[in-house]
């Protein structure tokens, strides 16, 4: 399955021109997704997101909340729903990070 | 000795500079109070008693004697503590099961290791408490154990759950075994780059389990209310975490639970998640008495999670002009009693720091008859890079290049990808590389028997929640609260980062560490966060207080705020009445702090990101006695990319300390059982940590390519240190006798064996 045929347009979203490249990674996607593991998503930050995953698959949602951290273009940040999600952007959902 | 290289230093008064730490004074004078130094009238002992079996069912426990016993007032046992349901929660690579945790608090249905606690009594006294103890009785069915991981993953090993299925596997395993988990992450096609490559180097290794070695073993003291309100000292990592995971394996609410953060005497990871907590708390809401805990070194080694052993395989392909092509990385880690080692960052960190397109780890999470593993700095990173770059050095070796040339063709750069997806975006490796190739150690000559040895590392470090509070004193003084514990001098370069912002003096600012009712939530002092995160918040907290200031200098002069700036600690008009105003001190303000509207205070809550990454190069020389086995090190130079140094002593500590442990992994360190699973050497004249008579002095090489995402360009600085050390230790003896070791810890009798080529 391609990401195209998961293209969704996150509901806050006006005006946005290019959609961001989402990725999952490790088992999550087997876990949640049925092995589906990029989508392409029109957002203006990581709320909308969110909630388009969580309307894709019910309760998805909740665990990215609670289980990932999340890469933007690379910069690494806790999931929060006020992070700008810039057109075009890839952002990953990797397993989130603690030391010791 | 130690030098700094520096990218991009902006002028700054205090942030860089060397103060004496505002915690000093109290910890050389003794008068620093840690989790044993606690007292409350009408305080009682706690004391726990452990399993002596490595793994045996419990068939009964009888504790009338010893509630019997006068001065015991109460004894308690696993059905003192509620059960708790079973599923994994919380991030996947650090997924907590509560169902295992209350186990591994006190051992329910069966004792998985020795020293697991099994029951625990509150008495008058410590004697009273261990005659109590002797007096439970606990009717045992010894069952087969297993240790070794390699052993434990056999078809036919002892189960330490019956019902385990691997998770990871599809479909899923129709039968038991102690794999917990499985983990596969991948880039690129594998078998085409080994396909492309001229050579191909494989090694298979194993490391022993190593105690994180915090000189102050786990100590607090309990105190439950007949209300249902509770305290806690408690000597700890993240007092707000261990907040949350005792209230929740007693069944309270967390409101009703306030901890006080004791000093901490160490604690590298170990001290992340609570050990004797729960049971204190326990005792005291059953005996209706402060009770306090502190346990002897044999049961940290016994109870307390070590970091995990392994076996690893790591295959690399390679051309012949130095470039990578592919490298596939097996790391079987043990995991202790319950699931959760950190083989999650293994598979992540393993090959993290090279540009190479095709690229696999698998991991192993594997339950063995020994403590449950807890993070040890950087945890799951140094064992995989020990794995890694061994094989790098083959690698350069088998080609005929430098090493460090060789690592400098393939490092990643910003825009490279990581085996986990995300593409770096920071900068800082190549600089730690380059640093080395400057050091006039780097070509200095090796004498007979010696060898040098190689080594690089990464680590993610880590942001998150922080709190800080930021109250300006009517005398001008500044006291500066957080919620984060005081590992490592972040007291200091908290002080400083405040000082700087706020255009203070640096003996005006007081920091403290405040409980879990004075502060905003606070996530644990791990992942190297601390001068990171809160850093953020205390300057945000900072910031919001030189408005406030501003704002009421504007009052007092009667101009418009906007026509305020505030310069080198003062405020100062801008407007037209910029001639008339004298600028106001932050101590002419704070006089004012009453008629101008009260208190000043600020207290902001961060969620911080813009995390940059840790890099790490090191190199070792070291002498190996042919006769003895032996290894002296004879130098050791640890370049790390630390953004901006807020104390550079400080981070200059992190450094030395983090290669001090990784120098004693390597050669030392390592859990000796005997055939019945026990433990035999629980203590530090047995279990050998480096002292300074067995260390050179460790130069540290600070690198200081900046972060962008902090106010002062800071990195995290604990953790990436201790990534290479175990190789380049590793790869120096390997050198030195002309035969690649492959087992850590290299003790004497290794290397004999190695030297008259019995391995």
């Amino acid at each position: 399955m391609n990401s195209e045929n998961h293209t969704r347009h996150g509901s806050q979203v006006t005006g946005v021109k290019a959609p961001a490249r989402v990725v999952f990674t490790g088992d999550f996607s087997d876990r949640y997704t049925g092995g589906v593991k990029e989508f392409e998503i029109e957002a203006k930050n990581l709320r909308g997101v969110i909630k388009t995953l969580d309307e894709l698959y019910p309760g998805l949602g909740e665990h990215l909340e609670k289980e990932t951290t999340v890469a933007i273009d690379g910069e690494i940040h806790e999931v929060g729903y006020y992070q700008p999600v810039r057109p075009g952007c890839e952002i990953f959902f990797i397993p989130k990070i603690e030391g010791g | 000795m130690s030098a700094t290289i520096t990218s991009g230093k902006k002028k700054l008064k205090l942030v860089g500079t060397r103060p004496v730490r505002p915690d000093g004074v109290p910890k050389v004078t003794g008068l620093a109070r840690f989790g044993a130094d606690y007292s409350l009238p009408g305080m009682l002992w706690g004391k726990i008693l452990r399993s002596p079996h490595a793994h045996a069912r419990i068939r009964s426990i009888d504790t009338s004697k010893a509630q019997a016993l006068p001065g015991v007032k109460a004894v308690i046992t696993s059905a003192d503590l509620p059960e708790q349901e079973f599923e994994y929660v919380g991030p996947e690579r650090v997924a907590v099961n509560f169902w295992h945790m209350t186990r591994n608090i006190m051992a329910r249905e069966k004792v998985l290791y020795e020293g697991h606690a099994v029951a625990a009594v509150a008495a008058i006294s410590r004697t009273v408490a261990d005659e109590a103890l002797r007096l439970i009785k606990v009717d045992y069915e010894v069952l087969p154990h297993v240790i070794n991981v390699e052993e434990a993953m056999q078809p036919d090993a002892p189960l330490l759950f019956e019902d385990m299925i691997t998770r990871g596997v599809e479909p899923a395993p129709n039968k038991p075994s102690n794999i917990s988990k499985r983990i596969e992450l991948k880039i690129g096609d594998l078998e085409a780059g080994f396909a492309a490559a001229d050579e191909i180097v494989e090694g298979s290794f194993k490391t022993a389990p190593v105690h994180q070695g915090y000189i102050e073993p786990q100590a607090c003291l309990a105190r439950f209310d007949p209300d249902g309100q509770a305290e806690l000292w408690a000597s700890s990592q993240g007092h707000f975490v261990i907040r949350a995971l005792t209230a929740r394996l007693l069944g309270m609410d967390i409101g009703n639970l306030r901890v006080y953060p004791a000093e901490i005497g160490g604690g590298f990871g170990g001290k992340n998640v609570p050990y004797v907590e729960p049971v204190a708390l326990a005792l005291s809401r059953k005996s209706g008495h402060p009770v306090k805990i502190v346990m002897s070194r044999e049961e940290v080694f016994k109870a307390c999670g070590p970091a995990p052993g392994s076996s690893m395989t790591v295959r690399i392909g390679v051309r012949k002009d130095g470039k990578i092509v592919a490298a596939d990385g097996l790391f079987k880690f043990q995991a202790g009693a319950v699931p959760g080692s950190p083989v999650m960052n293994a598979c992540m960190c393993a090959f993290s720091p090279y540009d190479i397109p095709n690229v696999r780890t698998v991991g192993y999470d594997v339950v063995c008859n020994r403590p449950k593993t807890a993070a040890y700095r950087a945890p799951g990173s140094p064992i995989s890079a020990y794995a890694v770059e061994n094989v790098i050095d083959m690698v350069a070796a088998r080609i005929g290049m430098d090493p460090l040339r060789f690592r400098l063709e393939n490092i990643a750069r910003p825009g490279t990808p990581t085996v986990s997806g995300p593409k770096h975006t920071h900068e800082g490796f190549a600089e730690t590389i380059q640093a080395l190739m400057q050091h006039p150690g780097y070509t200095a000559p090796l004498g007979k028997n010696q060898g040098r040895g190689f080594a690089s590392g990464y680590w993610f470090n880590n942001g998150g929640e922080s709190s800080a509070a930021v109250h300006v004193n009517e005398d001008g003084t500044v006291l500066v609260a957080t919620g984060s514990a005081d590992l490592s001098g972040t007291r200091a370069s908290i002080a400083l980062m405040a000082a700087e912002t706020l255009g203070i003096d640096y003996d005006k600012v007081r920091p403290i560490v405040a409980d879990t009712a004075s502060i905003g939530y606070s996530h644990i002092s791990a992942g190297s966060r601390t001068t990171f995160a809160t850093g953020i918040a205390v300057v945000d907290a900072c910031k919001k207080v030189i408005g406030d200031l501003c704002a009421r200098a504007a009052m007092i002069w009667d101009v418009n705020a906007e026509d305020v700036v505030w310069e080198d600690g003062c405020a100062r008009c801008t407007g037209n009445k910029a001639g008339e105003c004298e600028p106001l001190s932050l101590k002419a303000i704070a006089a004012k702090r009453s008629v101008t509207g009260g208190p000043i205070v600020a207290e902001v809550s961060v969620n911080a990101g813009g995390v940059a990454p840790g890099f790490a190069t090191e190199f070792c020389d070291v002498e190996v006695d042919p006769e003895t086995g032996a290894v002296k090190v004879l130098r050791f130079v640890a370049a790390q990319d630390v953004g901006r140094a807020i104390h550079p002593a400080y981070v200059e500590g992190q450094i030395q300390g983090g290669a001090a442990q990784g120098i004693g992994w390597a050669l030392n360190e390592e859990y000796i059982y005997d055939e019945a699973g026990r433990l035999t050497n629980a203590g530090f004249l047995d279990y050998r940590v480096p002292v300074a008579s067995d260390l050179p002095r460790i130069e540290a090489v600070l690198v200081e390519v900046l972060n962008p995402n902090h106010p002062f360009g800071a990195k995290g600085v604990g953790e990436a240190n201790i990534v290479p050390s175990l190789a380049a230790v590793a790869n120096a003896v390997s050198r030195a006798i002309g035969r690649r070791m492959t087992e850590l810890p290299m003790s004497p009798p290794k290397i004999l064996k190695a030297v008259n080529g019995e391995q």
